[in-house]
């Protein structure tokens, strides 16, 4: 039996469609007239900016700057370094800050002096500074920053230095004298990462309820997920900064989408663009890219030094002789970088082109190490962070070593199981991940960072040589003929004992709208915009 | 009525009690913690096992369960781990957002869905019931985040007429925030639009097909008012029971949506925690989510108890 069903059409008349859709266009147009843009509220376009950049390159007073970030601030890690450290610099000073050649400059410390021996740093500390709330600045301020950092429980990396500060003496409000345990060569190090925090509020400050420091702006709200919103701070010791009138993180955690904002000028200015959407960036005249010389981190093969035959120096030679280090930073890291045996950037007063080129793309002499050790074929785990840039590092390790007979399984891990097991010295014969700290005095990479610790590794690697020309890099001079000697020695025991087998140095990206002007980013990617200003 | 609410509270209680037990153990069963988190890739043992041992993770795992039980009951979510601030203060930030584009998104599923569903059952266009068909295909095929990135390269990269991302409140400028809240909701919407909408048309399809609309035409009805008061109401019900359960999907996909759009809700924040493994947050996300799905669940139980008396005696 066929089913019927009625004839007529029951669908709208053509009148009463016209109808729905002028009522609709009134309202639409209502609308559109009687509200603000959020486009035009969020800035205007990038390509406005541009061509207003080049009209007018004079500082000029005013606007609210836009930061694209893929991570939110997270006040528990106020005092490490965490993945997101952008805001340290604008809410806090630190006590220093170095130059392009590793100098340290005035910021709350005015000057400095060591004793003779090496024993003791005087600091003439800036007067007239005041914290957010309206209370001076003072050495207290300074014996509690130190202090903060060699409790365990703020995780700070260079709780190591911290903790050599074994006194202290207060000669009246503004100059302290520091006392050292033994002389370190890598306390402005320490000086360029500490925050000096308001030691009244700092329990508020980790819950992320209050920030009160002495910097260029004042916190107005931390929304969790959503980012920071800073204003100017009006009585800021530096006169007549900064220009801005205020500063909004806003977090973005998807790359296309953080490409977006700053394409159509949401955002003026972000550090966390992927290597490989910055060929797009590249390619709109809007936007402009500069690159940090001292680096974003670097990129690593780690090797358990336990698992045979890796506990075999010349099979992890091998390793470090297949890789096409090249490929990895045109691939990976969209060309920005340095493709490197070594860990240095070169900032480094440690980098050296020898050092750098030390291990080329050689499978032929990489596959000759392999058999000289005994093996023709291997086949070993390397675990990776489960995250898209990671991931390729690790795939493009992978082809690689395959080239010469290793066959690599991937262990794909997510970052908090990965960190746990790198803490615990719990890795499979092979990771990928990436390490800091090799952008200021080379001592405190062997210092701070874990994966190259001298006395207790990830890779489990132990050498008395190596603990005694770390030592020996810690506590002699930073500069002269003993300081690059000890430096050298230690690059060529890395690259020797290659249990961690550097591939590239990652670039410090800024992907910038060009009327915005005076960014810098301290070693530590403290960003600094006391000079920043919006052109046109 | 109080009689079966009563009956059925303490099976509500036992799947709360029994989701808490099972929130907490699987959490722990996955390899990281807080502490590794906290301490960093640079950090030494030592460091990772004080913070281990300052946020209570040292404490034998039934004194941390009774903590976090406690403390839930006392009113009190404690602080988050490994984000900062209070647990509470970090959901009640990320509730409103995601309320905000749920019920956005839901407003676009019934006006879309309608639509469809309208256009597809009684339009005499071939054209335009082939084009609503071609639509809702695409809307069921494409996945969320390649339509998100496609509708913000539109509107926002290209046209420049809505922001690529963000959230500002409804409730505090509505002019800017419902611009925010276009691309995210309709993004979001467009799948649950599609299903409404073929749902619709063959629920309005079978009702146009019953023997009682055929004797309302013969009896010389007008099509419109036979498919708005006879068709329309008969074809309902089936649908609005669709729309329910389309809601619960609506705030699942939030997730990934909020990634795309940059939306700060309890997506977002589920994520972080998530990958940070912040227990406290962790736990009460998903517990409110179970009280959530619990409470609908009864409320539903309610209804029908009330549309249905023999179910208040079973």
């Amino acid at each position: 039996m066929t089913e019927t069903r009625p004839s007529t059409p029951t669908a709208p008349t053509r009148r009463a469609t016209l109808r729905a859709a002028g009522g609709g266009a009134l309202l639409l147009g209502l609308g559109v007239t009687g509200c603000r843009s959020a486009v035009s509220e969020a800035g205007s376009p990038a390509g406005e900016a541009g061509e207003a950049g080049k009209a007018s390159t004079e500082p000029r007073r005013g606007g609210t700057l836009s930061v694209a970030v893929n991570a939110d601030f997270t006040p528990s890690l106020l005092f490490a370094q965490s993945a997101q450290s952008l805001q340290q610099r604008l809410i806090y000073n630190t006590l220093t800050r170095y130059d392009d050649r590793l100098k340290p400059q005035p910021e709350l410390a005015t000057s400095w002096e060591y004793a003779k021996d090496g024993r003791s740093l005087t600091l003439a500390l800036r007067t007239g500074v005041t914290f957010h709330d309206g209370r001076p600045f003072t050495a207290d301020d300074v014996i509690f920053a130190v202090e903060n950092l060699q409790s365990p429980l703020r995780a700070a990396q260079l709780r190591a230095t911290a903790a050599v500060v074994t006194g202290f003496e207060k000669r009246g409000d503004h100059e302290l004298v520091l006392k050292l345990a033994h002389p370190v060569n890598n306390l402005f190090d320490l000086f360029e990462f500490m925050i000096i925090a308001d030691r009244n509020s700092v329990e508020d400050a980790v819950t992320g309820k209050r920030l009160n420091g002495t910097g260029p702006f004042r916190l107005t709200r931390w929304s969790p997920g959503s980012g920071l919103s800073l204003r100017r701070n009006e009585t800021y010791w530096r006169p007549g900064r900064p220009y801005l009138d205020g500063v909004e993180l806003r977090v973005v955690p998807q790359a296309d989408a953080l490409l977006s904002s700053l394409r159509t000028g949401q955002s003026q200015l972000s550090f966390s663009v992927p290597g490989k959407n910055l060929s797009v960036v590249a390619a709109t005249p809007e936007l402009a890219i500069s690159q940090y010389s001292t680096g974003g981190g670097a990129v690593y093969l780690g090797v358990n030094t336990t698992v045979a035959p890796l506990d075999d120096k010349t099979v992890r030679q091998a390793l470090a002789w297949a890789i096409d280090r090249e490929r990895i930073l045109k691939q990976v890291l969209g060309g920005y970088g340095l493709a490197s045996a070594a860990p240095w950037p070169k900032s480094s007063p440690a980098f050296t082109e020898a050092g750098r080129t030390h291990y080329t793309h050689n499978p032929g002499k990489a596959r000759e190490l392999l058999r000289s050790a005994g093996h023709t074929r291997l086949d070993l785990p390397l675990l990776h962070v489960n995250l898209p840039g990671e991931t390729a590092v690790a795939e493009a390790v992978q082809y690689d070593l395959r080239q010469i007979g290793v066959h690599v399984t991937l262990q794909p891990t997510d970052s908090a199981a990965a960190q746990k097991n790198l803490i615990s010295q719990n890795m499979p014969g092979l990771w990928t991940m990436g390490h800091g700290f090799a952008q200021v005095q080379p001592s405190t990479l062997a210092v701070s960072a874990y994966p190259f610790n001298e006395a207790k590794n990830t890779s489990r690697f132990r050498s008395a040589a190596y603990t005694k020309v770390v030592r020996e890099a810690w506590t002699g001079p930073a500069e002269g003929a003993r300081a690059n000697a000890l430096r050298e020695k230690i690059t060529d025991t890395l690259l020797d004992e290659a249990f961690i087998i550097d591939l590239a140095i990652r670039g410090s990206v800024q992907v910038s709208a060009r009327k915005l002007h005076g960014v810098t980013l301290n070693k530590f990617t403290y960003l600094n915009l006391d000079d920043a200003y919006l052109a046109g | 009525m109080r009689g079966y609410l009563l009956r059925r509270l303490p099976s509500a209680l036992f799947v709360l009690l029994l989701a808490s037990l099972l929130v907490f153990a699987v959490l722990r069963l996955v390899p990281g913690d807080p502490a590794a988190v906290l301490a960093g890739p640079d950090a030494s043992a030592e460091a990772e096992a004080a913070i281990r041992a300052s946020l209570g993770l040292d404490d034998p795992l039934p004194a941390q369960y009774a903590r976090w039980i406690g403390g839930l009951l006392t009113g009190d979510l404690g602080p988050s781990y490994a984000i900062g601030g209070r647990t509470a203060d970090l959901i009640g930030d990320g509730i409103g957002a995601t309320v905000e584009l749920t019920l956005g998104a839901l407003l676009f599923v019934i006006v879309l869905g309608a639509a469809f569903g309208m256009v597809g059952a009684t339009s005499r266009n071939r054209w335009l019931r082939g084009t609503v068909r071609i639509l809702t295909t695409g809307a069921l095929a494409v996945p969320p985040f390649v339509t998100g990135v496609l509708l913000v390269l539109l509107f926002a990269v290209l046209l420049g007429v809505l922001p690529p991302g963000g959230r500002v409140p409804l409730l505090t400028a509505p002019d800017l925030g419902v611009q925010y809240l276009l691309l995210p909701a309709l993004c979001l919407a467009l799948p649950s639009a599609a299903v409404l909408g073929r749902y619709l048309e063959d629920s309005i399809g079978r009702a146009l097909s019953e023997d009682y609309v055929r004797t309302a035409t013969a009896a010389g009805i007008a099509p419109r008012r036979l498919l708005w008061r006879h068709a329309l109401p008969n074809a309902l019900p089936p649908v609005v029971t669709l729309l329910g359960m389309q809601t619960g999907h609506l705030l699942g996909g939030a997730v990934l949506v909020e990634a795309i759009f940059a939306w700060p809700g309890l997506g977002q924040l589920a994520e972080q925690a998530l990958v940070r493994r912040d227990y406290p947050v962790v736990q009460d996300l998903l517990l409110l989510l179970v009280t959530v799905f619990v409470l609908v669940q009864l409320v539903t139980d309610l209804v029908h108890a009330w549309l249905d008396p023999r179910i208040r005696w079973e």
